[in-house]
């Protein structure tokens, strides 16, 4: 989850990091009264959590109070990078002598934190044009970064003078926040230093671990306040949170063949291989082990309900563990449930493993259902459902 | 000879007192394997499936020798059980638990390397040396259906397809030294090369299967090693999850792992990664038989 930078600077402040003194304005007249609190000079940004926002012209530097309404009154409602703007950040402008780079995120096994002294351009920019220019350090975890690695990571990119202690003491403080946070990425862009080199967080973007929120109480409360999406996603979202098990997944995508895929690894395989033989998935979903058939049937009714599914596959790696009657079970509740003719929406079945037989004999019951035979490869599945939905057509 | 274990493995699971502990452990000993010890701590002096438990790992080892450990924990405990097995010496070390916040497995991973141990996963269902020895539920109360012994090395970011790759190599009358499923979180204690490197020097494996997904450089490690000439024996690689490049960036569709974070490690990209460097890349289950038939493995 990506915070926006209200909470971002929030959560930095109150572990004593030089974050500009501001707040979130909802309105043109509150973004006026913050603006005047502030001192007057500030700066108003548009408060959606993505980077790249000067570009958009979701950054303005405003000289006095009316000033911040107008740019205020100029960016609510606006879309920047595909984000409705709410409400906007008023933040006291800082005396910019210098603009430097800091990021902390995670190679496969490690974090990493990047300097770089060109701050207030994209990475990526300075990455493509001047690699060099960017100094990178492989964190590891069971050491932390101490300021004197900060010290050494920023002579690396160059720093030098007296900047040079208090941005190292500043890197450490950073990691720290970082790791409190259960952060995947923090970047401070830019670290603004004024005229007598002392450090301000101009810039802060946080994302916090999905799979941390549990303990992030407030992170997690953040979370639950994001919009719902499409209904039929957060059913199965819902589902996960009140059930026990593995989480299930499903996305949906504007194809017409439901997919209900499991353990990874065979749902991407099976996805790939519909696309290239010209079919066009309605949804892409994912399932771990789960006792009973809630999440299942979660899944399932999500994929029936969705208006432009007109078949189905069920296509499954070879079940090592799970009963296969399981999943048919929970497709003849939802079939029954919905009171769907399955006689008019195909449905493709590769799935063995253990009570295989019993999950064969509930599929009987479903007239027109296609159970593959045994040993049938995952590519016969995608083979039959594409072009049972493609009959469908004519 | 196998990667990692073998008949002479003396196994070690914590958390057996567990629904899913107890339920895999009954299986691995219908399979034969040894498993000689429990762990859930105030527990000790039980006993699962006829399996001694004990309150820590290090009191199991003192008592039974063992040195590999399976991990039954949820996710909130796991960073410790990882440090808990390793500290009490086990060397092979695998965890079962799924979605691991970043910064545990990363704890996890970095102490149990420092300390010389083997850590398996985050997210796998078990690595097998069939008919010797397995460590996890993989292959379920049948594992000879799918995993015939043999000679071809697997490695996989997914355990249901450590399952199909093993049965469809059993399919064209082949078999496999040691199946690992390596974890499908982004952070696995180990890379996906390390194993390729045990395998070459298995004078038991002839020739290696990896199955890849988006996300991660683990195909980078093992396209860079087999241009180095690390890797000598033929690796055949299938990578999927070349759909999500048609989706755009940011969309996750299941696996943790396999989420767009860049050009670089899309399917696309590892697959053309992994040509260049002279690995058989196939696009399907039932090609990588074939591959190695050609390779004349």
């Amino acid at each position: 989850m990506r915070l926006t930078e209200d909470h971002a600077k929030a959560f930095l402040g109150s572990r004593g990091l030089p974050v500009p003194a501001g707040a979130r304005a909802a309105s043109p007249g509150e973004a006026e009264a913050l603006a005047l609190k502030l001192g007057g000079r500030v700066v108003v940004k548009a408060l959606v959590p993505t980077g790249r926002r000067g570009k958009a012209g979701a950054v303005r530097i405003c000289a006095d109070p009316a000033a911040a309404s107008e740019a205020a009154t100029a960016m609510i409602g606006c879309d920047v990078a595909g984000h409705t703007v709410e409400a906007v950040y008023v933040e006291a402008a800082v005396p910019i002598a210098r603009e430097l780079y800091l990021s902390f995120a995670f190679a496969d096994r490690a974090p990493v934190v990047l300097a770089s002294l060109e701050g207030g351009v994209d990475i990526e920019e300075t990455a493509g044009r001047a690699p060099s220019a960017i100094a990178r350090h492989e964190i590891d975890p069971l050491d932390g970064l101490a300021p004197w690695h900060g010290v050494d990571l920023w002579a690396r990119a160059g720093m030098t003078g007296r900047p040079l202690a208090a941005l190292g003491r500043l890197a450490s403080e950073l990691y720290a926040a970082f790791v409190a946070a259960d952060g995947l990425m923090l970047e401070l862009n830019p670290i603004a230093l004024d005229a007598e080199g002392k450090p301000h967080l101009v810039g802060a973007m946080l994302e916090v671990d999905d799979d941390a929120l549990d303990r992030q109480p407030a992170f997690k409360a953040l979370a639950a306040g994001l919009p719902a999406k499409n209904p039929r996603e957060q059913a199965v979202i819902d589902a996960n949170r009140s059930h026990p098990g593995g989480d299930s997944r499903y996305t949906e995508l504007d194809g017409d063949i439901g997919l209900l895929v499991a353990g990874g690894g065979a749902g991407l395989l099976q996805h790939d291989m519909i696309l290239a033989m010209g079919g066009r998935p309605a949804n892409h979903s994912d399932m771990s082990p789960a006792p009973g058939t809630a999440k299942l049937e979660a899944v399932l009714g999500s994929i029936l309900s969705n208006p432009r599914t007109r078949s189905l596959l069920i296509g499954y790696n070879y079940l090592q563990m799970a009963p296969c009657d399981l999943v048919i079970q929970a497709l003849v509740n939802v079939v029954r449930a919905k009171g769907i003719d399955t006689t008019r929406l195909p449905i493709v079945i590769r799935l063995y493993g253990p009570r295989e037989a019993e999950a064969r004999a509930l599929a009987a019951t479903l007239p027109g259902t296609e159970y593959l035979p045994f040993g049938a490869p995952l590519e016969e599945g995608c083979r039959r459902i594409v072009a049972r939905t493609r009959e469908l057509a004519r | 000879m196998t990667i990692l274990i073998d008949r002479t493995t003396r196994v070690l699971v914590q958390g057996i007192t567990g629904n899913q502990g107890r339920f895999d452990t009954k299986l691995a000993l219908a399979y034969g394997v040894d498993i000689v010890a429990g762990v859930t701590p105030g527990r000790g002096g039980e006993q699962v499936e006829g399996v001694p438990v004990f309150d820590t790992v290090a009191r199991a080892v003192a008592e039974t020798g063992a040195n590999a450990a399976t991990l039954y924990v949820p996710v909130r405990g796991i960073r410790e059980a990882v440090c808990e097995a390793v500290e009490a010496g086990i060397k092979v070390v695998l965890a079962t638990t799924e979605n691991v916040p970043r910064h545990d497995a990363v704890g996890a991973a970095a102490y149990a390397r420092r300390h010389g141990a083997w850590l398996v996963g985050f997210n796998t269902n078990g690595i097998i040396s069939p008919g010797q020895c397995k460590l996890g539920g993989i292959g379920g109360d049948d594992p000879a259906a799918v995993y015939h012994p043999g000679r071809i090395g697997v490695v996989s970011r997914s355990g249901g397809m450590s399952a199909e790759i093993a049965w469809a190599l059993k399919r064209a009358g082949r078999g496999v030294s040691t199946v690992v499923s390596m974890g499908g979180d982004r952070t696995t204690g180990r890379s996906m090369v390390e194993y390729l490197e045990l395998f070459d020097a298995d004078p038991a494996t002839d020739a290696m299967v990896i199955y890849g997904e988006p996300g991660t450089r683990h195909e980078q490690g093992v396209a860079d090693a087999i241009a180095a000439g690390r890797i000598t024996k033929p690796v055949v690689a299938i990578v999927v999850g070349e759909f999500q490049e048609r989706y755009g960036a940011g969309v996750s569709f299941g696996h943790v792992a396999a989420m767009i974070a860049g050009v670089d490690d899309t399917a696309t990209a590892k697959r053309r990664i992994l040509a260049d460097a002279g690995a058989h890349v196939v696009g399907g289950l039932d090609a990588i038989a074939v591959t190695l038939d050609r390779a004349g493995v």
